[in-house]
């Protein structure tokens, strides 16, 4: 109990904070994903599509009886692609894009926020340096997870669709590899939320101790 | 203050009868491929066309109706199923193995479903997916390529061929590196000499070939599996407007028909629409060529996507799918019915290549004249011959390959002079085999045609 009231505390305290580094890496993370495409395939984006999001969710809110499957449709649905098309052949087909998902940004800006809250905790910490750089590469596991399985790039392989394991392929993993990974999407995922959580709570609890028994705890003896 | 209320009441009451009295405005949104030529007799040439409009019901329930038809052109499959799983799309036109991800993608929903409702065309063994090779390498046959990178479009139909032909040739996964690329950067790798092989569909191989950037070393006759597209579509869509749907493959079917009537016209349109050269589309679309343009469901055809299942499910566990419940005939019987067509006859007829194509006749393009045709070799390289002496541009030459029927540029060919005959062939191999078989030569078109240049 005295746990979740430290971590109320240190949300309330840090929600600002929170809000911007969430904002601020679901767009980077964007930025970093058109970099890393622009310089494996060493070209400029050329084309810029605009979808309108709010009514493709309309539509599949209306079409869609089972409340089960709008989840996972709505999930893929597109905000903005950012592309290259290649325009040698008929009437053009792209070659490589970026895909702005509503669905992902939620995701990514949440580990933004637990990133933020997570390295806030950590710098109040009590513990020894060598803690407090394992507590910091356990945050930085936790976020890589999550950031690399919520990547939406596409690399115009015929029947593709935007997917975490394009990556991978991209710094020159196996087709036949990449695919198998993909199916391990959610629990990389998933794993990635776990251990960024267990952080969370592991420093909060931290702290309710010392906060129980000020002197059980060598502050940087 | 009686009046107002009475004037507001009135109105209350008749904004429902005015919606009553709008016209029914029904969205019809399709998703179909222009890159793709097995997909155009329900996708470009209906759209084109305007073959939808011409079909649609107009009286009944739909007297009122206002048709707003959508079309959205797409590189592949894949994203067409994802459109029509949000509703975005109704109808979907894509090759057989994305057709087949289609129907197991939707299954695995709790509420919605697809439909296979009818074929576009087929090759019955298999033809219009290829292996290419950049046209100076020196492989000629697919055992050359262990050790080597092959690219192909994964989940494509070129990429389940190319897993077919691999295990058909006992080439384990461990022995070939398998690179994922799309077909334009495929063909730009090969036009490059960047890669050493790579797999494709319709109609890449051909363009390779015809710009002189590549040459087939493996047709997917060789597999042996038909190679078909179709139509897929919403089935709630389908429940709610089956007439649109028979609307639909009555235009497939009038489609099919405008090619047929006059093939040189036709692919010259396509090419128009589609920027595809129209002598690849010729390859596709004529008489002899890859595509036999036929929207019935034959049980060869089931069995096929059956096959082309199992082998997504090894390679990608994609999940299970009930083909009875989604594939259906209702809707092409109904609108072969309705066009007085019988549906049966042309169920029951298989086109062959290599007993269907055999003695058709060798044809040249010319630039300003058209397509003329000639009915044995020595006639043909005369007339080649002859208009290569005038310095008339052609825009192409068509063969077949003695030994699968499969329709080839003249140039690309590999072509045998045993005697006074002249053979074709797809393959080096087989071109070899049946030089040292019959006591002749492999030589080039070139060489062919020298043989009959007359003097002055």
């Amino acid at each position: 109990m005295k746990t979740l009231s430290v971590l109320g505390s240190e949300i309330r305290k840090n929600w600002r904070y929170m809000l911007v580094n969430g904002v601020l890496f679901a767009l980077l993370f964007q930025v970093a994903m058109l970099i890393a495409l622009m310089v494996r395939f060493q070209a400029f984006p050329n084309y810029t599509t605009f979808y309108n999001w709010p009514e493709a969710v309309s539509v599949i809110i209306q079409s869609t009886p089972s409340i089960r499957d709008m989840a996972p449709i709505i999930w893929e649905e597109w905000l903005i692609e950012i592309g290259r098309m290649n325009y040698d052949y008929g009437t053009g087909i792209s070659e490589w894009s970026l895909n702005v998902i509503p669905s992902r940004l939620l995701v990514l800006f949440f580990v933004g926020a637990m990133v933020s809250l997570c390295l806030a905790m950590v710098r109040r910490d009590t513990c020894q340096s060598g803690m407090s750089n394992t507590l910091r590469a356990t945050t930085g596991v936790g976020t890589l997870l999550i950031a690399m399985t919520n990547a939406t790039m596409s690399w115009v392989v015929c029947c593709a669709t935007p997917t975490w394991v394009v990556g991978l392929a991209m710094l020159g993993l196996g087709v036949s590899s990449s695919l198998a990974l993909e199916q391990l999407g959610p629990v990389l995922s998933g794993a990635g939320f776990v251990l960024l959580t267990a952080m969370i709570i592991g420093l909060a609890w931290r702290r309710a101790r010392n906060d129980r028994d000020p002197e059980g705890v060598l502050a940087h003896a | 203050m009686k009046t107002f209320l009475k004037t507001t009441l009135t109105s209350t009451a008749l904004v429902p009868l005015a919606f009553a009295a709008w016209a029914e405005e029904i969205t019809i949104a399709i998703g179909h491929q222009s890159m793709c030529t097995d997909t155009y007799t329900a996708g470009i040439v209906v759209k084109e066309l305007g073959l939808l409009e011409k079909y649609l019901p107009t009286d009944g329930e739909y007297a009122d109706a206002e048709w707003n038809i959508t079309w959205s052109d797409y590189s592949s499959g894949g994203p067409i199923t994802n459109q029509m799983l949000a509703n975005k799309l109704n109808i979907g036109v894509m090759g057989d193995y994305p057709l087949i991800v289609n129907g197991a993608k939707f299954q695995e929903t709790d509420s919605l479903r697809s439909i296979y409702v009818a074929g576009t065309g087929y090759n019955l063994k298999g033809s219009g997916n290829a292996i290419v090779v950049p046209v100076e390498s020196d492989i000629y046959s697919i055992d050359q390529l262990r050790g080597k990178s092959v690219s192909t479009p994964v989940g494509s139909a070129a990429w389940g061929m190319l897993l077919k032909a691999m295990q058909d040739n006992d080439m384990p996964a461990g022995e070939y590196v398998l690179k994922n690329q799309s077909p334009a950067v495929g063909a730009a790798n090969i036009a490059a000499g960047k890669i050493d092989a790579h797999s494709d569909f319709c109609p890449w191989s051909e363009i390779m070939e015809f710009r002189g950037t590549g040459r087939k070393i493996y047709d997917g006759s060789e597999t042996g599996v038909p190679y078909l597209h179709g139509v897929v579509v919403r089935e709630d869509f389908a429940k709610e407007y089956p007439e649109v749907i028979e609307a639909f493959l009555k235009a497939v079917i009038e489609a099919g028909d405008w090619i047929r009537e006059d093939p040189m016209r036709a692919v010259t349109e396509m090419e128009g629409w589609t920027g595809v050269e129209k002598e690849v589309l010729y390859l596709y679309f004529s008489e002899g060529g890859h595509l036999t343009l036929e929207p019935t469901i034959k049980q060869a055809w089931v069995d096929a996507l059956k096959f082309n299942h199992g082998v997504l499910v090894k390679e990608k566990a994609i999940p299970p799918l009930d083909f009875d419940a989604w594939i259906t005939e209702d809707y092409i019987k109904a609108a072969y019915a309705d066009m007085g067509l019988d549906y049966e006859a042309d169920k029951a007829v298989v086109v062959d290549p290599a007993e269907a194509n055999m003695g058709l006749p060798m044809e040249i393009w010319h630039a300003r004249d058209g397509v003329s045709t000639y009915p044995t070799m020595p006639d043909f390289l005369t007339a080649v011959a002859a208009m290569n002496g005038t310095g008339a541009k052609l825009n192409a030459t068509y063969v077949y390959d003695i030994e699968t029927g499969l329709k080839l540029f003249g140039k690309t060919a590999f072509w045998v002079k045993a005697g006074d005959e002249y053979a074709t062939f797809l393959r080096k191999g087989e071109a070899e085999a049946y030089a040292a078989a019959n006591s002749g030569a492999v030589i080039t078109f070139d060489e062919a045609i020298a043989d009959f240049v007359t003097e002055g």
